[in-house]
């Protein structure tokens, strides 16, 4: 990973050092339509602002102009109408479970594919890579009657836990390929200090397997934070609703008519993923990378 | 007699020392089984239970008043003798045709150009670039239908503005000639920027000695765009083909939010279908026949990256 970033560094700067002061007709209008197409990426986020301050009526006769005045009951209704804080608590559970259920099982099971290379392992490891390519909607009826019996429909659990067995494969191939790149030297030498297998996994190997650690749980948390479909399935009571079920009531419920408040809905539903992105977009993104260069 | 007096000894070391083995391999066999028991269990109860219980559920004839009987292959003939499976099964066909057409070109321009002239600026708009893509599919359909409703959209108040008449009441999700195409440029809007990033990393690791090279050969950009950077990058452009194509088979949260589906069903999906008999008619053994075939496409499509990975070497 760390690899990755200081090669993309380098041929930046290269780049860059390259072509420093000269800036052709062809390079402005290259730079043109980028940012043309870049501020199509961000239009349809900034766009609900015109709307979110007016009244109806100001909206039906003047929806481009300037708001006369700042008005928040848009805001305060749409609030109301999505919930989003109870939204919000719920889908944390979602993540946070994912990540519990996904992470150390896949550490675990890649660590063991990596060091404890036989050919029974290798078998298991085949099986779970065929996980890889099952998509979920394949098996959702199945899951529905096996949440039923084991009475995890309606709960955060049931959602999670099935999230959990579709993100493992990825997880321990990225584990695995992890794993087999650090050195036995170190596991060696514990063992010859008497440490048990376990303690060398737990005090040696996943310290050292961090950056792997750090992506899966960031990109685990993703996952499961902007889950809709297995939601949408599991989670019939309202109270129970995670965000992305609210902002999809809110949708059939309010509908465009009202358009002002549906642009404040908008923005509400937004606002926690764009800080997400914000926060940690350096993150995200050198995570999709290591993610998308190893799977 | 020499010969087994030598033999002896050794065969008692072999002994000793495999019986040794034998012992560490236990608990070593122990440690493995413990630490493969978590994925493997939850695989096993949440993913290979469900493939089989699909596949037996999917030559059921299901009600909820009868136990469930066998019928065969019944549910999938009335599947693709019906109309609205036909065209959820083309509408994600399409899709994938249309995505790896348009999609792919668009984000190795953009990928490319980002690379090849890259600035200060070029590193914040691969931040933003990748922003429409981090959103969940809920947020995505919800500002779809902000830019597309009729009167109140985006669009539609634009055209009102500037008092053009014929995109004034353009009907982009009601109208089945329309739809999809609506659809499609929302999609298109928040799938693009995992591409992009995606092929900046491997445009990225073309050493700077190819390009000096195609420079000194009397390369402008475009040719080295054409004719260097595009054959290195043909790697990761198939394997990007094929995430979108095994995307679209599984397309659902963004049509069914926007349009249900609808207008009749013009926009569905094979997802769409499998929801809509599953959890909405309950007819679990035709949702199960819908399933099997997204797993069967999907199948297919996966086993060719597979080769492919095998192929370029990446796997281990």
């Amino acid at each position: 990973m760390r690899n990755i970033d200081l090669i993309a560094e380098e041929s930046a700067i290269r780049h860059f050092g390259g072509r420093r002061g000269r800036l052709t007709v062809s390079e402005l209008l290259i730079m043109v339509v980028l940012i043309i197409l870049a501020l199509a990426v961000v239009l349809p986020l900034l766009l609900p602002w015109f709307f979110v301050f007016k009244t109806r009526l100001e909206f039906s006769y003047n929806p481009w102009s300037l708001p006369k005045q700042i008005s928040w009951t848009n805001f305060r209704e749409a609030w109301i109408a999505i919930q989003i804080g109870q939204g919000l608590l719920n889908t944390l559970k979602v993540c946070v479970g994912a990540v519990l259920c996904t992470v150390p099982s896949a550490a675990m099971a890649g660590y063991i594919f990596a060091k404890y290379r036989s050919r029974w392992t290798e078998v298991a490891f085949y099986v779970v890579l065929m996980g890889y390519f099952v998509p979920v909607h394949m098996v959702l009826i199945p899951l529905y009657q096996l949440n039923t019996k084991f009475g995890l429909v309606d709960s955060m659990a049931g959602v999670f836990l099935p999230m959990t067995a579709f993100g493992i494969p990825f997880w321990t191939i990225i584990y695995r390929s992890f794993f087999r790149s650090l050195p036995d030297d170190l596991a060696e030498a514990a063992k010859i200090d008497g440490a048990g297998h376990f303690d060398v996994f737990l005090r040696v190997m996943f310290p050292l397997a961090k950056p792997a650690t750090v992506l899966a749980v960031l990109l685990v948390f993703i996952g499961a934070w902007s889950d809709y479909l297995l939601s949408l399935i599991m989670i019939n009571n309202q109270r129970l609703f995670t965000m992305q079920l609210r902002i999809a009531q809110f949708m059939n419920a309010y509908g465009v008519d009202h358009m002002p408040r549906y642009a404040a809905a908008a923005v509400i539903a937004a606002a926690p993923t764009l800080i997400l992105y914000i926060v940690g977009h350096r993150w995200i993104l050198r995570g999709t990378l290591a993610g998308a260069l190893k799977g | 007699m020499k010969s087994s007096v030598d033999a002896a000894p050794m065969t008692l070391a072999a002994t000793h020392d495999g019986r040794r083995k034998k012992r560490l391999d236990y608990r070593r066999l122990l440690f493995q089984i413990v630490f493969l028991l978590p994925a493997v269990g939850f695989l096993v109860v949440f993913m290979f239970y469900p493939i089989e219980e699909t596949f037996r559920t999917s030559m059921m004839q299901t009600s909820a008043l009868s136990p469930p009987t066998f019928i065969g292959f019944e549910n999938y003939q009335r599947l693709f003798a019906s109309a609205e499976f036909r065209k959820g099964l083309a509408n994600v066909l399409a899709w994938a045709f249309w995505s790896v057409v348009i999609q792919i070109p668009l984000a190795f321009f953009i990928a490319f150009s980002l690379v090849a002239y890259s600035n200060r600026l070029t590193s914040k708009l691969r931040v933003i670039y990748y922003m429409a893509s981090i959103m969940p599919s809920a947020i995505v359909a919800m500002l779809g239908r902000f830019i597309f409703a009729p009167r109140f959209g985006v669009i539609s108040t634009i055209a009102q503005r500037f008092g053009w008449a014929w995109l004034q009441n353009v009907d982009f999700l009601g109208d089945p000639s329309k739809v999809f195409w609506s659809l499609f440029a929302i999609a298109t809007w928040a799938y693009i920027g995992f591409g992009i990033v995606y092929l900046m990393a491997n445009i990225e690791q073309i050493p700077m000695e190819i390009r000096e090279a195609a420079e000194l050969d009397g390369a402008n950009r475009l040719q080295y765009a054409l004719y260097v950077v595009l054959p290195m990058v043909s790697y990761p452009i198939r394997i990007l083909a094929i995430i979108s194509t095994v995307g679209s088979l599984k397309l659902f949260d963004v049509p069914y939010l926007m349009t249900g589906g609808g207008p009749v069903y013009y926009s569905t999906t094979l997802a769409i279908i499998l929801y809509k008999q599953g959890f909405v008619n309950w007819r679990y053994g035709r949702a199960a026949a819908v399933g099997v075939i997204i797993f069967l496409l999907s199948l297919a499509f996966s086993i060719a990256q597979f080769s492919m990975q095998r192929k370029g070497g990446e796997l281990d």
